[in-house]
């Protein structure tokens, strides 16, 4: 029998749907009744199906890379010309091939909490394992029908494909962006299913919370480097020179994300104090739901942005899919907010606590203005049918004071101490970092950083990296008084035993950088655009640029007119190479600019207009943009931090030095 | 939480919903914000082909066609025949067209007007003052300006004939056809 | 004072100057007015983009028209009113403070209000009355949690 690639992936779709539907029953049932035997049906309900879909996903790329076309997604997203890279990571170019990535990833975390998850906590589990196969069941509807089928077939072969849209072929950053993203977008189900699993079960403990601890810290890192990846991919191709416009769909990724570094917060309170219970049910709830909004701006078509995925019948289904999802998790938990006391209350204003309350409160007032910014278009259009913009004025000139915020809460939260604190301690840890941020205060002024929120930047950042360092100080004191460790060995440890602590403070560091690398891009580029002729030369913040030339070059996809361009000056020799690309299924040409990164700037170069007939000058835009790599760099902090937070603590035991004396100060 | 609160959170999701839910019937490319109703700004441009500026007073009175094109867009190439059918039909009547020229050289332009027997006059709209003038988002765009002066409507993206027709008629209150 | 104090009444002086020596107005430079413009001014071609930033051919002969009339002597609110004729209100970026939609400039600070509103009321409420649950409540929450916990653990007969 001649078995297609497509028969292959529809087959295994369709297999997988009544086996994820069995699993709602099978989970439901083993979860009421207590049966042993139902719960290990649900559980190779779960593998199976993880397996039918990765095998789809497989089948897949077998047909992108064998330019299957009769196979629609495949005669829209490749060409006989694409190279392989591109080729294989076709598999997320457009929405069917999204969407199965998507309930791959489901699938995957459906099965590991089958597994992992219900042998622990065998009710709660297997009852956030049902909700998980209601999920999956809804995604894999979605890839089974003509909403998202990545297999359907057309009924001409062309001869050959469209090739990916040509933005999504420019840089190996798509095979990095968009699988963190989903891979963190898709594992906050988990926490998600069991905060509902624990509503429906009317429990009043923390145990889903603890459970799906570090399901959240790795979902909410994967999102965080997956934004600051796109934010790099939008940099390096887009050929703007700015990393965030605030598109519509940049705001779906972010919103998310804020709620969830909320999340991620609070419930360190409720783990300590057992306080702020259905506020980290709410921002749960939230996160997900906004996962799921994010994902229907992204493809229903209903606002125009970069991403501009096509419309579809799958925006209805979503919206619809969000609806329920909203309304009864919100009914669940008004339902049993009488349930939800708390075992105590937030009493004084200078105390950890009441930091992370603040911070709540902060994150969602900054999520709620950018959903707000980013629908209001939208509602006014709905109501008065006038069209307006909501752009970068707006969210930069909203959104930073209550960055700025969040800043100073990083820096004073980590300090208090739990109940609250005295004057006396508040003078005595705070001074170093005050004055630690009048000193970039200055620096921020002596650099010549333009703007009020710049300079505060810096403050906040050097008072943020202050108590930091403070912090690893003071542990790394303790223990060498405690257990006689050099300092090297101290700090190793520190991250090792006390993982979630002070790796969060590495995430804090991280979080720093990037600040810092926003604040001086922003506020000191510098642009120059010139037209020049071949072997003229100008001047951009001490760079030289000089052109020699255009010049065109095929390649198999596309057609490429290059500017030759020397940077030097500053101890730079760079050749950058902006260009314009002409696909053969595109209007209109792409620029795509070229880049030369340093740490201390970047040079960026866009090849803005040129001679059509002669190819005798050139309009070449240089900007200098300073400190952006350090973007990318606190990024990388960050996702370095979320890991050594995420890791299992060792459970040695460690033999203590007897004191000789009291150490000076008791840590939390 | 208080109960404002709450009925608060309600009800803003569920406008959120009514709101997401309405805004499947739009078009996000669709934009309507424009210049219909008001004076039609006037302009003088170089012409194409041949030498000389041609100006939009030299039309005073006329129901006037403006259509702005360019050589690197296909759906003009669409619509350039049923353009070029209803030239035929008004060209000896008070109707004027100009063809304007959106963002390309103008070597280019003449080859399109000359191989897409493009006989109305066209001009150069070199600085994108017109553009700007009229809110011309991006080519294919056709503008009616009626005898007063006004700009009495718009049809983004390609046209057909019989949209041409009608828009013409409607402003031709004592036709001498 | 002690030393702490000070040290940190100099830091804070020292900051607030910092901030007040970069914020005070000063008068814009023409460039510096075309870019506030050119920021504020949607490119009519691209996705989002602002006029500043785009490179594309349209927003460069935005600017360049900008351009002109900074030159020209026109006010800031004349020139965005020009490109608003042609566009509507769709090519300005932010929604100018004075219209109904300059309402969205409210909606974070009511989010701030409300949100600390809520969180100083509890904290209020918290501190005039008793700051726990009396020992017997509390005695009685952690009972029913361990109960339902043990509800929970392996059973023993050997189905997981």
């Amino acid at each position: 029998m001649n078995l297609s690639f497509a028969d292959v992936g529809t087959g295994a779709l369709r297999a997988a749907l009544p086996l994820a539907i069995w699993g709602i029953g099978a989970a439901a049932y083993a979860a009421s009744k207590r049966d042993g035997r139902a719960l290990a049906s649900a559980r190779w309900s779960a593998l199976i199906t993880f397996l039918l879909v990765v095998l789809a996903a497989l089948a897949m790329i077998g047909a992108l890379v064998t330019h299957d076309f009769s196979i629609l997604y495949v005669a829209r997203n490749n060409a006989l010309e694409t190279p392989l890279f591109f080729t294989v990571i076709s598999l997320w170019a457009a929405l069917e091939g999204s969407i199965l990535l998507w309930t791959a990833i489901l699938a995957g975390a459906t099965a590991y909490v089958a597994w992992r998850g219900t042998p622990a906590l065998p009710r709660l589990a297997t009852t956030a394992l049902a909700i998980l196969f209601v999920m999956l069941t809804f995604f894999l509807l979605l890839v089974t029908t003509p909403a998202a089928d990545p297999f359907v077939r057309s009924e001409i072969v062309p001869l050959n494909g469209n090739g990916p849209n040509p933005l999504l072929q420019n840089h190996p950053l798509m095979g990095l962006h968009p699988p963190l993203l989903y891979l963190g977008y898709v594992l906050f189900s988990v926490p998600f299913a069991y905060a509902i699993a624990s509503l429906i079960l009317g429990e009043s403990g923390d145990r889903w919370l603890v459970a799906t601890r570090r399901y959240a810290l790795v979902s909410w890192g994967l999102l965080g480097v997956g934004i600051v990846a796109g934010a790099w991919w939008s940099y390096a191709v887009l050929g703007w020179g700015g990393y965030w416009a605030w598109d519509p769909v940049e705001n779906a990724a972010i919103m998310p994300w804020l709620v969830a570094t909320a999340y991620l917060h609070s419930v360190m309170v409720e783990e300590k104090r057992r306080l702020l219970r259905s506020w980290n049910l709410s921002l749960v709830i939230a996160t997900f739901a906004l996962t799921i909004l994010g994902t229907f701006l992204t493809r229903s078509g209903v606002v125009n942005s970069v991403h501009a995925f096509t419309q579809s019948a799958i925006g209805p289904l979503l919206l619809g899919y969000l609806v329920a999802i909203v309304v009864l998790s919100v009914g669940l938990l008004l339902w049993r907010l009488p349930t939800l006391r708390d075992a105590g209350t937030v009493g004084a204003p200078l105390s950890r606590e009441a930091i992370f309350l603040f911070q709540n409160v902060v994150f969602v007032a900054a999520t709620l203005t950018v959903l707000l910014g980013t629908l209001y278009p939208l509602i006014a259009e709905a109501i008065s049918g006038d069209q307006l913009s909501i752009g970068r004025p707006y969210f930069d000139r909203v959104e930073v004071p209550l960055a700025l915020a969040l800043l100073f809460l990083m820096g004073i939260g980590p300090q208090l101490p739990w109940h609250g604190a005295s004057r006396a301690t508040l003078e005595r840890q705070f001074t170093a970092p005050i004055v630690a941020a009048a000193g970039g205060a200055l620096l921020a002024v002596a650099t010549g950083l333009g703007g009020a929120f710049a300079v505060l930047t810096y403050a906040l950042a050097a008072f943020v990296a202050a108590t930091v360092v403070q912090e690893f100080a003071r542990g790394v004191r303790a223990r060498r008084t405690l257990h006689g460790e050099p300092a090297g060995a101290a700090l190793g440890s520190l991250l090792r035993r006390n993982g979630r602590r002070y790796g969060g403070y590495i995430v804090h560091l991280g979080i720093v950088l990037v600040a810092v690398a926003v604040a001086t891009s922003q506020s000191k580029t510098v642009e120059v655009e010139r037209t020049v002729r071949a072997g003229e030369s100008f001047q951009a913040a001490g760079y030289t640029v000089s052109f020699a030339g255009l010049r065109s070059v095929s390649e198999p996809q596309r057609d490429v007119l290059v500017a030759d361009l020397a940077i030097t000056g500053n101890g730079a020799d760079e050749h950058l190479r902006p260009a314009v690309l002409f696909f053969p299924n595109a209007t209109q040409a792409v620029g795509s600019p070229a880049i030369a990164a340093g740490l201390r700037d970047d040079v960026y170069t866009i090849l803005v207009a040129y001679d059509t007939s002669t190819h005798l000058w050139a309009t070449i835009r240089v900007l200098v943009i300073p400190m952006v790599s350090w973007l990318w760099l606190g990024g990388a902090v960050v996702g370095l931090g979320a890991v050594i937070a995420a890791l299992p603590q060792p459970k040695r035991r460690e033999v203590t030095r007897p004191l000789a004396r009291a150490p000076a100060t008791v840590g939390d | 939480m208080p109960r404002w609160l709450r009925y608060g959170i309600v009800f803003g999701i569920a406008t959120l919903v009514v709101v997401l839910m309405l805004s499947f019937r739009r078009d996000p490319h669709d934009i309507r914000t424009g210049t219909v109703g008001k004076p039609a700004a006037a302009f003088t441009a170089d012409r194409i082909e041949g030498a000389g500026t041609l100006s939009l007073s030299d039309y005073a009175g006329k129901v006037v066609v403006l259509n702005f094109f360019a050589s690197w867009c296909p759906p003009c190439k669409e619509e350039n025949p049923a353009l070029v059918r209803v030239w035929e039909r008004y060209r000896t009547s008070d109707v004027a067209f100009i063809g304007i020229v959106y963002q390309d050289s103008t070597d280019k332009a003449r080859e399109y007007v000359r191989a897409n027997g493009v006989t109305w006059p066209t001009v150069q709209d070199g600085d994108g003052r017109i553009s700007f003038a009229y809110g011309v988002f991006g080519p294919p765009e056709t503008y009616f300006i009626g005898p007063d002066g006004i700009i009495a409507g718009r049809h983004i993206g390609p046209i057909d004939e019989a949209t041409l027709i009608t828009a013409i008629d409607s402003l031709r209150p004592r036709a001498t056809r | 004072m002690t030393r702490e104090r000070a040290l940190i009444l100099v830091a804070l002086v020292a900051i607030f100057s910092a901030v007040a020596w970069t914020a005070w107005p000063r008068e814009a430079t023409a460039a510096e007015r075309v870019d506030r413009i050119t920021s504020e001014l949607r490119c009519v071609t691209c996705q989002g983009l602002s006029v500043k930033d785009s490179p594309a051919a349209s927003a460069r002969q935005m600017h360049d028209l900008v351009v002109q009339r900074v030159a020209e002597g026109r006010s800031d609110d004349q020139i965005r009113d020009e490109f608003r004729a042609s566009y509507g209100d769709w090519v300005l970026l932010s929604p100018p403070a004075t219209s109904w939609s300059g309402l969205i400039w409210l909606v974070p600070l009511v989010a701030l209000a409300a949100g600390l509103a809520v969180v100083f009321g509890r904290m209020r409420r918290a501190t005039s009355t008793v700051t726990a649950p009396p020992a017997r409540e509390l005695a009685a929450l952690r009972e029913r949690v361990a109960r339902e916990e043990a509800l929970d653990l392996p059973q023993t007969d050997g189905a997981e």
